[in-house]
């Protein structure tokens, strides 16, 4: 008997499956809505010490019509028979029956009977589970209320207003950081960026072994990897920050998550080993699993949680546990050449759950270079950042000393008290102090140019000045624009035929080349999401064959991140020296 | 001053002597020595005030929360770089600036340096010692990487505060030498006859120190290189052609030999002659001399010297002497590179003559050592070239 949290979320993929497939939203465009999940428990009267559950989803405003609402009804009957529990719905009939186009709330009900201790653990379940819609819906909205004999609590998820990187097909990542890590607590608020920055890496296509028993796909399952590090650092300590975790979200086809946390099924034996997606070693870092996850916090809970055990060669045990973590984003989607149906997507779902394990064994080569890839560059980028950061430290350092040798050797009076009076210092050495903290605060201040985040058109402006000015940060209808200017500025480029499935997966199979290099005229490194003769292979590939359908065309680089880096590329590239 | 007359006859000196008289004529109707624009030689105090002043800047800047930069001239770019006739290269009074901020990872650690030779020159200054660009360099070899930083950070400094490198207590080495019908004192009392024989004298590294400069010499030759120098030397030139000085930079000249000659026509106003291979190398040094470099554009009027006239070897003067072609040297892509670039300059515009040797050089496309006349004879530089040259007026 499945329990309330499997059986709200299989509710909750199939009504986003239905509502995204069915509804004609065009590509790009966000689901939005709000949804209620009440659950009510009573202590069962056939059951000792266990609660009788009423769950209740509901949709607060309208989502789809009521055509199309009565053949989901039907659909999800057929699709859920594992719920054994009583499952109703609602609707309103009058606004049903009267109007076939117009748009109709509704509701459905479950009941089962659980153990309180069971109903805790479905409801934290449940929470991460809406985390990780919104995570990547971020206009879906989502209401939680729990009343347990009587006592309520209500929760409301929604990221509405928060920063978002709009990814592909209707998803976005919301990029706040404080969803995925809590701040180290040395640090100062100033230090941390708020948003996480993630790179996306090249799509490979999933390889799913001939044994695998299951639906034939008429289509191509396409891994996209995205890597952030969290928190990003605005301004560099002097040491490199050291990683302390990683933390991987799987989700798939539509942004759904994929996997239930670990907590309901073991972790599959490809992330037990550690090194199966990234090679540690090149960062001197030995990573073990971390099945320690604690489900009662408000972070996004991820899949997959790995924890730094050791670094090669250092002795010590005393390890930076208030280091940054890694962050890995797999997004699983899937590419047809027809329309896919809903049914066709909850069996890509089936299929995934069942079979993940086999299907990342056998795609392991692929996956592991697009990943290691990204991972390669984001690394190295905070590295160049965090020397760029020392190197202007040890310059500050040399101008400080050299302010003060000539102020403390200077005989002109007045001189030697306009310098203090100017810094409202009482002798030099309190000068001294002032100024080495003003020249501190200026780079700080510099830095915080260069984070993304108070950044507004910043890649137009620094061709005209390279004096550094302060502007806003872009909404993100403008990163959209953005993203589909630089898309299909991408598009103009590309003059190839249309390939075969099979070029298809050699392209994807190949280790991403740099994309900077043409998106950016060699500007700064970056990770490409997709190299042009990819991007074109599976854009000629699509508008051949499913004019209608999302292709990995529209899997864009992520025209924010790359003006970041190219005002990064400041950061980065070698100083031709005084 | 009484020297044993070694040379030539008077007469010998005649076209020398008219040459001299028309130089002097042009210099009055100019109106004596064109006013010292860029750089002065300021006093202790000023450059103490000046350096301390930049610092209040700074700090004033800090205190006002903004990152404090350094506003350098552009000075080895063409575009603030005009030419005039009387003067040469020099920069214009309004030039392109660049920014050296502080809170850019590119330019940082050169407003650092730059502050950390100020500091240096400040203590210089205040202790009245001196330093060469090298001792600056050796202070922290670590820190300023490479020579030609110090280098080009001094030279920015004098640029800004508008003050001679002298000033500023950094000297520059000499390799220079000089030989002939010179004497003079330098700061330190030490007195130095350049009439001697076989061997030059160094030219001495605190120009504007020396004082009390006396010569008969008819004119000043200026060798480009030192095998050519020491040839001379070896066949007795300066007493064969005596009165006269013979000066070598060895090469491109370094500042003070350039000062030297510049004092010297600035004291005593005598023609001054170049001597340089007939290529495009010898011609730039020779325009060096002349025009000034575009990296000291903003020290022109201490370092350049108009007046100057190419005696030698001139590209009309191998075909004139029939230098065999074996002994000519085929020109590289890169002596035809620089060949264009010195046509392209704005003072050959005024140089028809000169302009005229460069074409032949580049139609013929074959470049001469000065070594090539040795074909005729081992000493017919000294014993028949040079003296015909002079006295019958062979220089453009």
């Amino acid at each position: 008997m499945k329990g309330t949290a499997v059986t709200v979320f299989e509710i909750l993929r199939f009504l986003i499956i239905h509502w995204k497939c069915d509804i004609e939203v065009s590509k790009g465009v966000l689901l939005e809505g709000q949804l209620v999940i009440s659950i009510e428990g009573l202590n069962s009267k056939h059951q000792a010490n266990a609660l009788h559950c009423v769950t209740t989803i509901a949709s607060a405003g309208s989502l789809f019509g009521g055509t199309v609402l009565k053949k989901f009804l039907k659909e999800i009957q057929s699709i859920l028979p594992g719920i054994s529990a009583k499952l109703t719905w609602t609707s309103e009939e009058s606004s049903y029956s009267q109007d076939m186009t117009g748009v109709t709330p509704f509701q459905m009900i479950f009941e089962v009977d659980e153990k309180p201790r069971t109903l805790m653990t479905d409801c934290l379940v449940i929470k991460h589970i809406l985390r990780k819609i919104i995570m990547v819906h971020p206009k879906i909205r989502f209401n939680f209320t729990v009343k347990v004999n009587g006592i309520l609590s209500t929760e409301f998820f929604g990221v509405e207003n928060e920063p978002t990187l709009n990814l592909w097909n209707g998803i976005a990542l919301v990029v706040d950081s404080q969803h995925y890590a809590s701040r180290p607590k040395f640090d100062t608020i100033e230090s941390y960026c708020s948003r996480i920055h993630p790179v996306l890496g090249h799509p490979v296509m999933l390889f799913i072994p001939d044994d695998v028993a299951g639906m034939d796909l008429l289509g191509e399952l396409i891994l996209t990897p995205a890597v952030a590090l969290c928190p990003g650092p605005k301004v560099f300590s002097n040491q490199l920050n050291s990683i302390s975790s990683v933390s991987i979200f799987l989700y798939g086809p539509l942004g759904l998550p994929l996997i239930l946390s670990t907590w309901e099924q073991p972790m599959t034996t490809f992330f037990k080993d550690t090194s199966s997606l990234i090679d540690w070693k090149k960062y001197h870092l030995c990573m073990v699993p971390n099945l320690d996850l604690n489900l009662d916090r408000d972070l996004l809970l991820p899949d997959v949680s790995y924890q730094v055990e050791s670094r090669e060669g250092d002795q010590s045990q005393n390890m930076d546990l208030q280091g940054q973590t890694l962050l890995l984003f797999l997004f699983v989607d899937f590419h047809s050449a027809f329309p896919v149906q809903q049914m066709e997507i909850w069996g890509v779902y089936a299929l995934l759950t069942t079979h993940l394990n086999a299907i990342l064994v056998e795609s392991h080569s692929v996956v592991q270079d697009s990943i290691q890839f990204i991972v390669d560059q984001v690394l190295e980028q905070h590295h160049q950042a965090a020397k760029a950061q020392q190197k202007l430290q040890a310059s500050h350092s040399v101008a400080v000393n050299s302010i003060m040798s000539i102020l403390t050797g200077s005989t002109r009076s007045s001189f030697r008290k306009m310098c203090l009076q100017t810094l409202q210092a009482g002798d030099t050495q309190e000068f001294g102090t002032k100024l080495h903290k003003l020249f501190c605060e200026i780079t700080q201040h510099q830095f915080l140019h260069h984070c993304s985040c108070e950044v507004k058109q910043q890649l137009i402006l620094e061709k005209k000045d390279s004096a550094q000015s302060t502007e806003d940060t872009p909404d993100n209808s403008s990163l959209e624009l953005l993203t589909d200017t630089s898309g299909q500025a991408e598009n103009k480029r590309l003059k190839r035929g249309s390939p075969s499935v099979e070029d298809m997966r050699t392209l994807y199979s190949a280790r991403a080349p740099s994309l900077s290099e043409a998106a950016l005229g060699g500007r700064a490194p970056t990770a490409a999401p997709l190299t042009p003769s990819g991007r074109e292979a599976c854009e000629t590939h699509s508008r051949a064959l499913a004019p209608g359908r999302a292709s990995l065309g529209n899997r864009l680089e992520d025209a924010l991140w790359l003006q970041e880096v190219s005002n990064l590329s400041e950061w980065l590239s070698p100083s031709p020296g005084p | 001053m009484a020297f044993a007359p070694m040379g030539p006859e008077a007469s010998f000196f005649e076209v020398l002597d008219r040459h001299r008289e028309s130089l002097l004529a042009a210099l009055r109707r100019g109106g004596g020595e064109p006013p010292s624009g860029g750089s002065h030689l300021a006093s202790s105090s000023e450059v103490l005030a000046s350096i301390e002043n930049v610092i209040q800047d700074i700090i004033t800047s800090l205190a006002r929360n903004e990152a404090p930069a350094f506003m350098i001239e552009n000075r080895s770019s063409w575009e603030n770089i005009k030419f005039e006739d009387s003067v040469g290269l020099q920069m214009v009074s309004h030039c392109t600036t660049r920014k050296i901020k502080s809170d850019s990872p590119k330019s940082a650690q050169k407003f650092a340096l730059i502050l950390k030779i100020l500091s240096m020159i400040y203590k210089l200054v205040q202790s009245n010692t001196y330093a060469t660009k090298r001792d600056i360099y050796y202070t922290d070899s670590q820190l300023f990487g490479n020579q030609t930083v110090v280098d080009n950070i001094i030279n920015d400094i004098s640029c800004m505060l508008k003050v001679s490198r002298r000033s500023l207590h950094i000297l520059s080495t000499s390799k220079g030498l000089i030989a002939g019908n010179l004497r003079y004192i330098e700061e330190d009392g030490t007195k130095v006859n350049c009439t001697c024989g076989a061997t030059a004298v160094a030219v001495p590294s605190n120009i504007q120190g020396i004082w009390n400069l006396v010569t008969d010499a008819k004119f000043v030759l200026i060798v480009e290189k030192d095998a050519t120098f020491q040839r001379l030397l070896d066949d007795n030139f300066c007493n064969k052609m005596s009165p006269c000085i013979m000066i070598t930079g060895k090469g491109v000249p370094d500042l003070n030999t350039r000062l030297l000659v510049k004092k010297l026509w600035d004291t005593f106003h005598i023609p001054v002659f170049t001597l340089v291979d007939a290529d495009p190398h010898g011609i730039e040094i020779m325009c060096i001399y002349k025009y000034g470099s575009m990296s000291m554009s903003f020290e022109a009027h201490h370092l350049t010297v108009p007046a100057i006239r190419w005696l030698g070897l001139l590209p009309s003067d191998l075909k004139r002497l029939n230098v065999p072609k074996d002994s000519l040297i085929p020109l590289t892509k890169r002596d035809q590179m620089k060949l264009d670039s010195i046509l392209r300059r704005p003072y050959v515009t005024c140089q028809p003559f000169w302009r005229k040797e460069m074409e032949i050089m580049a139609d013929s496309k074959m470049k001469a050592e000065i070594q090539a006349l040795t074909f005729l004879s081992s000493d017919y530089l000294s014993r028949v070239y040079l003296p015909n040259k002079l006295k019958f007026g062979g220089w453009i």
